[in-house]
């Protein structure tokens, strides 16, 4: 796993890391990553158009295009940490 | 004999006969709750007093012979990982420790339409990542059969509420075993149903294409009773399927197949010895028992391992101290996220999470996650084989009884082998259930799973309740008294 740069993964996956989780999850993953490489050893079907999201079905049914109720305004805003004007607030996106 | 140790059918029947209330059940379980919460802590939350509200109801309904079936006045505990519109939905996790449902899930509105109660939401491993319910932001839960013991994971809390019997059932959810397990380690029925029956929607999601809800219970009759009420298509989930199921024999002429590879290295003498009598017990009645081998068995958790924490990092993206959940605040909108995610999530969800990201990354896709979906396929591909020999599969339920607490925190790739043979029906969307047989030399329960093919659960839940009635297991905790 020299290639494992646990700094870059952890950015793509927007989570701070200390330098003590850092090591241990190097350390973790590393011994999970090994462990899957099991898998290179199979002689698999390359034609990755076969592959599914669904385990069972190939074509899943559509929903009718109708309208239906769904959450208010209010409700949707309900367990957001801040609101205002009925729009969820956040930071600026640049400092 | 005490109401809350009766099944669905035998209180029901007491409540049209009127020799029993909803309500005194009700209050029969939130005695056993008061005296086991403490010791156990399997729910997160209790609803006392409102649900004493609707069993009065129900009283009323009975009263008037206008029950509206089975499940009326009966007190379920739902994991909390599934929406109830109005009460808190913490997944057991810090990031959602104020999340409070503005929606019902859809298993929750057919509970409703039949009348069926809510003890509370019980604790889970956070966001059903885990085998133990140890990784749970809120503490963990305890095995009603030894309080040293974990009870399983991740539907643990409800596992154990049910053995305790400060619920008469339970929803749990299972993605990799996270219902089968919990069942087993707490001496019960856990039944996963074939992925799409059940509909998803507002169950939090952790592995979409894996996650399947479906109840953990005494008996495999009630097992029936809460499936049949909460399954079907439903338009809300995109991955639901109608529910058109066929029947498969249950009876001698059914074939049985013994699964060579989970009867191997890596499974206890214990879980081994389960099976055994089960099989031999079957042999006696006339059944035909053959051995099968599914070699691509033994590489399901590392197929496992690279699909679950790949959906989960993308369903979990949803986390970001914007729209609901904790919000750590930060200079911009991408500082807030970060501290928000590293504040908002435990050690093993952020494991999963970094696992998935990396399995997903550019330059690693097709030799790490496409490499399991194929592999994925392969399996498929050996269970429909099989399937067209034998009726049902027999295997233990995990390799080993439960394990003491602590006792594989340490070491995540140990605790990932508890879910060696649970696995593989997440992964091929099959029906599969397991059933308490016996006792371990430390005398904690064990399961026996049987698996079949999809669409064929009503079969399935009809040939295990054979066994059940054979193996006759008393599914009372002893160690709930020490």
């Amino acid at each position: 796993m020299s290639d494992f740069d646990i700094k870059n993964i952890a950015k793509l996956a927007s989570i701070n890391l200390s330098a003590e989780e850092q090591e241990k999850l190097t350390n973790d993953l590393s011994i999970i990553l090994e462990h899957v490489q099991a898998l290179s050893s199979l002689e698999l079907d390359t034609n990755i158009e076969d592959v599914f999201i669904h385990p069972l079905e190939k074509e899943l049914k559509l929903v009718e295009d109708i309208e239906i109720d769904s959450l208010t305004h209010e409700e949707a805003l309900s367990n957001a940490p801040e609101s205002k004007d009925g729009k969820f607030v956040v930071p600026p996106s640049m400092e | 004999m005490e109401l809350k140790n009766l099944s669905i059918r035998q209180l029901n029947n007491l409540f049209v006969d009127k020799k029993a209330k909803p309500s005194e059940l009700y209050s029969d379980i939130f005695d056993a709750s008061a005296s086991s919460e403490s010791l156990l802590h399997a729910h997160l939350s209790l609803f006392e007093e409102k649900n004493l509200e609707n069993a009065k109801k129900s009283d009323k309904r009975f009263e008037k012979g206008e029950s509206t079936g089975l499940l009326d006045g009966i007190p379920i505990a739902i994991k909390d990982n599934i929406n109830i519109k109005g009460e808190l939905t913490t997944c057991s996790s810090k990031m959602l420790s104020n999340y409070r449902s503005p929606y019902n899930a859809t298993v929750i509105e057919k509970l409703n339409n039949e009348n069926a109660l809510y003890t509370g939401k019980t604790n889970l491993d956070e966001f059903a990542m885990g085998s133990s319910t140890e990784n749970s932001a809120f503490g963990l839960t305890k095995n009603p059969w030894n309080t040293e013991y974990v009870p399983g994971g991740s539907s643990g809390g409800s596992a154990a509420s049910v053995s305790a019997r400060s619920s008469i059932g339970a929803l749990g959810s299972d993605t990799g075993g996270s219902i089968r397990q919990p069942a087993a380690f707490c001496g019960l029925v856990g039944f996963k149903p074939t992925y799409g029956t059940v509909s998803r929607y507002g169950l939090i999601a952790f592995a979409s294409s894996l996650d399947q809800i479906g109840p953990i219970t005494k008996n495999v009759d009630d097992a029936r009773i809460i499936y049949n009420a909460i399954s079907g298509h439903d338009a809300l989930d995109a991955t639901s399927i109608d529910n058109n199921q066929t029947n498969i024999p249950f009876d001698k002429s059914a074939k049985i197949g013994v699964i060579k590879e989970l009867m191997e290295d890596g499974i206890s003498d214990d879980s081994r010895n389960e099976v055994s009598k089960v099989l031999e017990n079957l042999k006696k009645q006339g059944y035909q028992i053959k051995e099968v081998s599914l070699p691509l068995i033994k590489l399901s958790i590392s197929i496992y391992y690279l699909i679950a924490p790949a959906e989960c990092s993308a369903n979990l993206a949803r986390f970001d101290g914007v729209r609901y959940g904790l919000r750590v605040e930060g200079k911009t909108s991408y500082e807030m996220m970060q501290n928000t995610r590293a504040e908002g999530f435990g050690d093993e969800v952020k494991r999963r999470i970094l696992l998935g990201t990396y399995a997903l990354s550019a330059g690693y896709y097709d030799e790490y996650y496409g490499k399991a979906l194929r592999a994925r396929k392969k399996m498929i591909d050996e269970f429909s084989n099989i399937f067209n020999d034998v009726d049902y599969l027999i295997s233990p339920t995990t390799p080993t009884a439960a394990f003491k607490a602590g006792e594989k925190t340490s070491n995540p790739l140990e605790m990932y082998m508890s879910d060696l043979c649970t696995i593989p029906a997440n992964l091929a969307g099959l029906p599969a259930i397991s059933i308490p047989t016996g006792l371990s030399k430390e005398k904690l329960p064990l399961g026996v799973q049987i698996m079949s093919k999809p669409l064929t659960d009503l079969s399935l839940l009809n040939f295990s309740e054979i066994i059940e009635k054979e193996v006759d297991f008393n599914t009372s905790p002893e160690g709930l008294e020490k």
